[in-house]
């Protein structure tokens, strides 16, 4: 019988991309371009951006893009230790209302607030979250879930902190370009930081706690004590993302608790494929001014983004940034079996 | 019965199964025998169809890229691209490594829901032979399968496959992790299963208390067929003896 020639499909990595996952030393412009260039690019795009949409409608969307974004990597970072929460807005509610509250009544000055608000607010939640650290699962989704919602009703039942009102006319920024830079800077060093943090050791232990966290423990590791510290590193960026907002509105209300603060984070870490944080930015980056476009839809906005979520995940489950990575980094022929 | 031939597997750019070809009669206990990572696994879920249900899903997570070749004919009819539903109605049944059960459902009901694809009136028939198999079952019911032993999740997830009638029966690693005397009496139920005309289809890597019973043995290395003979063979081969029955 004759053999027919059959053929499969085959992925290889680019040559350049084995060449240059060994770099040390400076080598040919070309493989330091390809290293370079998917990180420095975002990095000068994201600082140049504020120039380019000075003083518009559309400085306000790039600010709170920069918000979301660090909300989702927020989320993206307790995702990565197996704690999937439903309640990102809790951080950022709690970092709002703090920063609030300080200028408020105590009228502390911005350069103080937000440093406060940014650790005490983390600290506030490591502590509220840490009796259900031993929760599991959909068991903590629901408890994290719950909090802001809690929240919000007590703010406006016991009518404290400005209840339905809110607090109103705090200290603004000195011009635009602080509030934004800071922003900015936060959702970079968070991005890279965070990339950074999940591939050294300690971020093995978190990646562990994640796949099995018996195994974690049988190593004689303290599993509630890395989550506790996974989830004040991930709700200081979310209280920092709150107290920055505060500031640049000069209010905060009830609406920090909001769900949408919950969602679209998600939405976008979804989007852009979780457990990589590049792809929790992209994905904001790409639903918030999406969402801003689409405005005048108004009420059907919220039910889009759900449309989207469920597209992502049916089509393209990895995500868009894992897409994008595999397609630099390999490539696919026919190679004959 | 079944006839493999030329089956090819890649799971991305590594080979599994290498251009193996094997054929099982009716009527026969047919042992494939191999080392870890020898492709025993894979060959189960390309004849009972699992991979194709796992080369969607990596499909669509972009994940890694199975791809099949060859074939793989049941009583004459090609079944390669067939669902594992379509291939459990035609009569083939796998009994999964590392015996997966229900552990929230009691015994009784994990063989009910194996039973879901049939619309024969003898299906309490199928219950009395799967018990007077496993009489052990028989007597813990009612008891949830997550609080049952090993051997007896075993016994269960054999029972499970029985359950959808099948002509042949996979069964992949059915001795990992039981004890001797547990091993024993899995090899008798096997061969009572072989006596009441259910062919069988073994993937092991103990073979020394599967050997007597097979009437013929395949040794798959790397993906590969490097051996095969009749059980009495096999047994004699001082290769074998050494790799696969610790002598």
């Amino acid at each position: 019988m004759a053999e027919a020639i059959r053929y499969r499909k085959e992925r290889i990595d680019r040559g350049i991309k084995a060449r240059t996952d060994t770099i040390y030393l400076l080598s040919s412009l070309r493989d330091m371009v390809y290293l370079f260039l998917p990180r420095f690019l975002p990095i000068l795009l994201l600082l140049l951006l504020p120039f380019f949409v000075r003083g518009g409608y559309w400085e306000k969307v790039l600010f709170y893009s920069c918000m979301f974004a660090l909300l989702a990597l927020s989320w993206d970072f307790m995702a990565s230790v197996g704690l999937v929460s439903l309640g990102q807005a809790l951080f950022f509610g709690v970092g709002a209302y703090i920063s609030g509250g300080l200028n408020y009544y105590l009228k502390m000055p911005i350069f103080l607030t937000i440093p406060i608000a940014t650790l005490g607010g983390a600290l506030f939640c490591t502590l509220l979250l840490f009796s259900v650290l031993r929760l599991r699962g959909v068991y903590f989704s629901m408890v994290t879930l719950i909090l802001p919602l809690l929240f919000a009703h007590l703010i406006e039942t016991l009518d404290i902190l400005g209840g339905t009102h809110g607090l109103l006319s705090l200290t603004p920024f000195p011009g635009g370009y602080p509030a934004m830079y800071l922003a900015i800077i936060g959702v970079i060093v968070c991005l890279f930081g965070f990339r950074k943090l999940i591939s050294e050791d300690f971020g093995l232990v978190l990646r562990g706690i994640k796949d099995d966290d018996r195994v974690v423990m049988a190593g004689g590791i303290n599993i509630h004590w890395y989550k506790a510290q996974a989830i004040f590193i991930a709700g200081a960026v979310g209280c920092f993302a709150g107290a920055l907002m505060t500031h640049y509105y000069q209010f905060v209300g009830r609406s920090v608790f909001a769900l949408d603060f919950t969602v679209l984070p998600l939405a976008g870490a979804v989007l852009g494929g979780p457990g990589s944080f590049a792809g929790a930015t992209i994905g904001t980056f790409i639903l918030v001014p999406l969402s801003e476009a689409l405005r005048a839809l108004g009420g059907l906005r919220m039910a889009l983004y759900g449309v989207i979520l469920i597209g992502a995940l049916v089509v393209l489950p990895e995500g868009l940034f894992h897409y994008i990575e595999r397609r630099y980094h390999q490539f696919e022929r026919d190679a004959r079996v | 019965m079944l006839e493999v031939k030329n089956l090819m597997v890649f799971f991305e750019n590594a080979l599994a199964l290498n251009d193996l070809s094997l054929d099982v009669y009716r009527g026969e206990i047919v042992s494939a025998l191999g080392s870890n990572s020898a492709g025993k696994t894979t060959l189960m879920n390309t004849i009972s169809g699992l991979i194709i249900d796992m080369k969607v899903k990596e499909e669509r997570k972009g994940g890694e890229r199975i791809t099949i070749m060859g074939e793989v004919r049941f009583e004459g009819e090609e079944i390669l691209s067939a669902k594992p539903s379509l291939r459990i109605r035609k009569g083939i049944a796998l009994s999964r490594e590392r015996h997966p059960i229900f552990p929230d459902s009691d015994i009784e009901e994990n063989l009910r829901i194996s039973t879901y694809l049939r619309r024969d009136r003898e299906i309490n028939k199928t219950y009395d032979f799967v018990y007077d198999i496993f009489p052990p079952l028989k007597a813990l019911k009612k008891r949830r399968a997550g609080f049952c032993s090993g051997g007896e999740q075993q016994m269960l997830s054999i029972g499970m496959a029985l359950m959808t009638k099948p002509k042949l029966l996979l069964l992949d690693e059915p001795l990992l992790g039981l004890s001797p005397a547990m091993q024993n009496s899995l090899i008798q139920a096997i061969k009572q299963i072989h006596r009441e005309g259910i062919t069988v289809l073994v993937a092991e890597q103990f073979a020394r208390p599967l050997l007597p019973i097979v009437d013929r043995g395949y040794i798959i290395e790397n993906g590969m067929l490097t051996l095969q003979g009749t059980g009495q063979e096999l047994r004699e081969n001082p290769e074998v003896r050494s790799s696969f029955m610790g002598v």
